[in-house]
């Protein structure tokens, strides 16, 4: 399923209505641009055809787009994390 | 009486004709947000909605437009729904002389009623989350309390901040959030990610009306939105302790979400209509990992339309920011009389002020834009005389029309810090301020013609009481003044 947003060809459906399931909607999104979309929606929302061009997204502009807030250094001595950004790293305690 | 969960309040909205019920099944777009969006615009007497029936949910319950009115605010405070604005900020500052006033942790949180744990968890099963504005990146949570603690001092109460942040649904189990830099989260995230270390979060959804306000307050970072609370209550707020991570969480809650905001994790964010009426987005921002749910029984998920204002926000923010601001600029400026901060969360304010001495209100301005939340806010400054209501807007022109003199009467502060979500800011977070002195000027500030000034007639008030109450009443036989 391609992504209306940034045209990446891997976007998911992340879940069905509770009632009645898929018939009704479905909710997909795009695991790159984290845009999201339900099934019934308008097609400017649906369809890469009919997206917006003002608000595409490229691989490169969400490369390129600023932290907020920025990712501080680490203390002195603390060593860098092992698990890499994003990863499930387990129940919190 | 004060209410302890959001379910108490919706029947004192009911009560008092503020609340429509819709039974007949919406779409969740564009119904919700549409529905939402007409019911900012009927004006101060506009009611809350309550959706019992959304397409695809077998019981998807969602309160709309709570705070969105006057008369909301007003009984969400306790107050007859006819109290006016200037009142109801009045009587939220003379309240918060009480503030601390200690929680007060109660048992049995009705939401432990279900729990969901680690990949059970689908939040679009629990909530029916919908799109709000055409353009926004995905569905949003917009009104919960976020609770988290500072990691350099878990055990300070005070600083433990509740604040309500925009939350960008990415799964069923992961948000992105957005901690704007000037808020006390991002500071509590910094500590964490400095340590490597996740920052433990909860998420309480569906309060009583007061979290929601107190969350909306900017407060100073030590002081506790709980304990205002209670101040605001009147009685002490209850609290529960959260399941998993021990957080102080609002008793009544209707849904919490537990988890951790990911150590030095950034993905894209947006864009969302915010605030300013304009989407903002195109970031990197943060992500919690939601690692329990825990609900009452057919959760009411309570949401915000914000765009274009006025909407539901500008009354939740609108007397929470105003009340610290007067408080703080009494603090060293007693001669402050009121200060309407209630267009976009303070980006405009209007002050007004007894004069000490020439230039003295052009003073108390610029001491606006140096607190805490003028800093980020409080762009433009009108600064009137004690006998101008600020809450008054055709008194705020007349003084601008003529006290006010652009030759000396405007202070430009270039370079100054502003919120990014300010569209006009440039670079974003820069901005020049203004302040502009309307008020007449005192000696040694000799200057204009200001003696002339029209006053009422001697018994005008007793006239407009008169007036008033037979505008309301019969009028009694005889014309004559009593």
């Amino acid at each position: 399923m391609t992504c209306p947003r940034c045209l990446y060809d891997h976007a998911e459906t992340v879940t069905a209505a509770p009632e009645g399931g898929a018939a009704v909607w479905e909710v997909r999104q795009c695991p790159r641009c984290w845009y999201a979309w339900r099934s019934t929606e308008a097609p400017a929302r649906t369809s890469a055809e009919h997206f917006p061009a003002e608000h595409r997204l490229t691989p490169e502009a969400i490369d390129a787009a600023p932290e907020l807030p920025a990712v501080p250094p680490l203390l002195p001595g603390v060593p860098e994390p092992a698990a890499a950004p994003g990863e499930d790293r387990g129940a919190t305690a | 009486m004060p209410y302890d969960d959001l379910r108490g309040y919706l029947e004192a909205l009911d009560e008092h004709g503020q609340l429509l019920r819709i039974t007949e099944p919406a779409a969740p777009e564009p119904d919700l947000a549409a529905a939402a969006t007409a019911a900012a615009r009927m004006g101060p007497r506009a009611p809350a909605l309550c959706f019992e029936s959304v397409t695809g949910y077998a019981a998807g319950r969602v309160a709309l437009n709570v705070h969105g009115s006057w008369a909301n605010h007003a009984l969400a405070l306790d107050l007859p729904p006819t109290t006016g604005v200037r009142e109801q900020v009045a009587e939220f500052s003379r309240r918060w002389d009480s503030f601390p006033l200690p929680a007060e942790h109660r048992p049995g949180p009705p939401f432990l009623a279900h729990t969901l744990l680690g990949e059970d968890i689908d939040l679009y099963r629990v909530l029916p989350l919908f799109r709000l504005n055409a353009h926004d990146g995905g569905f949003y949570v917009d009104k919960a309390a976020v609770v988290t603690r500072d990691p350099e001092d878990p055990d300070h109460f005070g600083k433990q901040n509740v604040g309500i942040y925009r939350l960008q649904c990415k799964g069923r189990r992961r948000l992105g959030i957005q901690p704007g830099s000037i808020h006390d989260i991002a500071r509590h995230l910094r500590a964490a990610e400095e340590r490597g270390q996740d920052l433990p979060v909860a998420v309480a959804l569906g309060n009583d009306p007061v979290i929601s306000l107190v969350a909306a307050t900017p407060m100073a970072y030590e002081e506790s939105e709980y304990e205002l609370a209670g101040a605001l209550r009147g009685t002490p707020a209850p609290l529960a302790r959260a399941p998993l991570t021990g957080l102080d969480v609002p008793w009544g809650c209707e849904v919490l979400m537990e988890g951790v905001i990911e150590s030095r994790v950034r993905e894209i964010e947006g864009p969302f209509g915010e605030f300013t009426g304009h989407y903002s987005g195109g970031r990197r921002m943060p992500v919690i990992r939601i690692d329990r749910i825990s609900h009452r029984t057919d959760p009411i998920f309570e949401h915000l339309y914000l765009g274009l204002p006025w909407t539901e926000i500008d009354y939740l923010m609108g007397p929470a920011t105003c009340v610290p601001l007067l408080r703080q600029l009494r603090a060293e400026f007693p001669e402050v009389v009121a200060v309407n901060a209630m267009y976009t969360h303070g980006l405009v304010a209007i002050v007004s002020t007894r004069s000490r001495v020439g230039g003295f209100a052009r003073a108390v301005g610029l001491r606006l834009t140096t607190t805490p939340h003028g800093l980020g806010y409080c762009k433009v400054v009108v600064v009137v005389d004690e006998n101008v209501d600020p809450f008054d807007l055709p008194q705020v022109m007349w003084a601008l029309s003529t006290k006010f003199n652009p030759s000396q009467d405007v202070i430009h502060l270039p370079g100054m810090p502003v919120l990014p979500l300010d569209p006009s800011s440039s670079p974003t977070g820069i901005s020049g301020k203004i302040v502009l002195d309307a008020t007449t000027p005192v000696p040694p500030d000799h200057r204009g013609r200001h003696t002339t000034a029209v006053t009422d007639a001697p018994r005008t008030q007793e006239w407009l009481t008169r007036l008033t109450s037979w505008a309301q009443g019969p009028r009694p036989s005889t014309g004559a003044a009593p």
